[in-house]
């Protein structure tokens, strides 16, 4: 029984694997399905005599409707899983038994954020595979190359979110306070990236995926990623080194 | 000395929690660290186990950390975890050098055999608690620190941990922090008596106890009991009468053996109907209440 096997089994047990890839395929399998008959629902649901008109559907809209989901409501079931790992210090006599058999914060911290960002990284690409399908049965194909670069995209910023989440553990405590705190600087972040329209922010890479197979140029993603990976690194270490001188 | 504090404080904003704690352990003692709640128990305890930072003084404790365990007052644990792996968990993090028929061993001695492989959510207040004991001693430390080990459990749960800890006697240094006297009193050969952070008394059991509490013997009688405590205070053996209530005093005498020979014709001699009459020995309560009072 190790650190890393406890992760594992809190996300099987408590039954958090399941909503995260669930989460994330559903949205994958409805996207492009959403996609495909909008114009039918909208003309099932609209007012008699109105006709709703869209133009033809792309695959790339495909892929839009399920990372416009999962940016979203995915983000906030990844946000609360990782809150609920590594908010560890919310109840202090589950946090003694931990705290007084490592050397520091980082071997508590590390294990829950890699499993946690290892668990929204697969539902990612569990989604991202189902919406490809989907998408190609549906809507037609779309530019693999492209596709793949832009769920890497998705993927560091997941990671980069479980950051944000571990140190909001750090500075707060609790599992509500933790998954609030993160929810809200992932929140400022994405209206500074609105009101600014930086292209290098790492919010921009929750969108890259669409961006891409949109075939519109990648301005700004490299730059982004190395930036959302360097913020990532600070972030964790901050998150131990603010843990560490933490008193229970 | 396998601990020792000098002039320990521990300062919450205005609050001082320990005022210059002067604490001394000896290698191998079972040390009961007794007062009331809010007395800085608990914190003095979560800065031996280095969780809390002292604000002034200096703690010194021997063992390394990974051999020092600390027993929160109610542990708890991921309840989805079974008590196995709440072991395994607790001897692979500290002591993975330690064999894994370990696990088994301590899980027999918490009498969790049969429940370890239940999920811990679903054991009870006494299980939780002897399989805290149970993850505190798998790895095999020279120091456990147990923080009211007892305080919540009913009386066979508090026997059941009780005995576990007086198992540990001859294997490991124990510091315990209660305010059930009786109990440190049954499982503690040093005692330390905390009282608003500060530490009033410190040493042997016994040379707390003896000399100090003065011989009594607690008499149950018939109403009225007024006259007879009159007639009982004239006498020179007699240091003082408590009137306890309408049918007990308390009769606290110059020696025990004065009050074989003279208490039962005192009482013949002023009519008292006696229904029970039984020595008072000094135990720890009443120091502890003399002390702190």
């Amino acid at each position: 029984m190790t650190l890393w096997r406890l992760e594992w089994l809190r996300l099987v047990r408590t039954r958090r694997l399941v909503a995260i890839l669930g989460a994330y395929l559903f949205f994958g399998l409805t996207g492009p399905l959403t996609a495909r008959y909008l114009d039918r629902i909208l003309g099932g649901i609209g007012t008699e005599g109105v006709r709703v008109q869209l133009p033809a559907p792309t695959p790339a809209d495909g892929i839009a409707q399920f990372t416009g989901n999962a940016s979203q409501i995915g983000l906030l079931v990844v946000v609360l899983v990782a809150a609920s790992a590594l908010a560890f210090d919310a109840r202090r006599e589950m946090a003694v038994f931990l705290r007084t058999r490592v050397r520091g914060a980082a071997a508590v911290i590390l294990p829950a954020y890699l499993v946690s960002a290892a668990a929204a990284v697969s539902a990612l690409t569990l989604g991202t595979l189902a919406a490809w399908y989907e998408t190609a049965v549906l809507l037609g194909g779309l530019p693999v190359a492209r596709l793949l670069v832009g769920l890497a995209c998705g993927a560091l910023f997941l990671a980069f979110a479980v950051a944000v989440t571990a140190l909001a553990a750090a500075i707060t405590r609790g599992v509500a306070a933790t998954a609030g705190a993160a929810l809200a600087a992932l929140l400022a972040l994405a209206v500074a990236d609105g009101l600014t329209g930086v292209p290098w922010l790492p919010t921009r890479l929750a969108g890259a995926m669409e961006t891409l197979v949109r075939g519109e140029p990648a301005t700004g993603l490299p730059a982004g990623a190395a930036l959302t990976a360097a913020l990532t690194a600070g972030a964790l270490a901050a998150a131990v080194a603010v843990s560490d001188r933490r008193e229970l | 000395m396998i601990v020792e504090t000098r002039g320990l404080e521990k300062r919450y904003g205005p609050h001082l929690a320990l005022a210059g704690v002067d604490l001394a352990v000896p290698r191998g003692a079972v040390y009961g660290l007794v007062g009331p709640n809010g007395a800085g128990k608990t914190t003095l305890l979560a800065v031996l186990a280095g969780l809390r930072v002292p604000s002034a003084g200096e703690v010194r404790v021997a063992p390394p950390r990974g051999r020092v365990a600390l027993l929160p007052d109610t542990p708890q644990f991921e309840p989805w975890l079974t008590g196995r792996e709440v072991v395994a968990l607790a001897r692979r993090l500290v002591a993975p050098g330690v064999p894994v028929a370990r696990e088994e061993r301590v899980l027999a001695d918490a009498e969790l055999s049969g429940a370890a492989d239940r999920r811990v959510g679903g054991y009870s207040r006494g299980m939780l608690q002897r399989l805290g004991l149970a993850a505190t001693v798998v790895a095999e430390p020279e120091l456990l620190l147990l923080d009211e080990p007892a305080s919540a459990l009913d009386p066979a749960g508090r026997r059941e941990v009780l005995d576990l800890i007086a198992g540990l006697r001859g294997k490991a240094t124990v510091v315990l922090s209660s305010h059930i006297l009786s109990d440190v009193q049954e499982v503690c050969d040093t005692v330390g008596i905390l009282r608003e952070g500060r530490l009033l008394f410190q040493g042997p059991l016994h040379d707390l106890l003896v000399g100090r509490a003065v011989p009594a013997y607690l008499l149950r009688l018939r109403p009225p009991v007024g006259h007879v405590a009159d007639a009982l205070r004239a006498k020179d053996w007699v240091v003082g009468v408590d009137v306890l209530d309408e049918q007990r005093l308390r009769v606290s005498v110059r020696s025990l053996a004065a009050a074989e020979w003279l208490l039962p014709e005192a009482l013949a001699s002023c009519d008292a109907r006696v229904v029970s009459m039984n020595p008072q020995a000094a135990d720890l309560e009443d120091v502890f209440l003399e002390l702190t009072s």
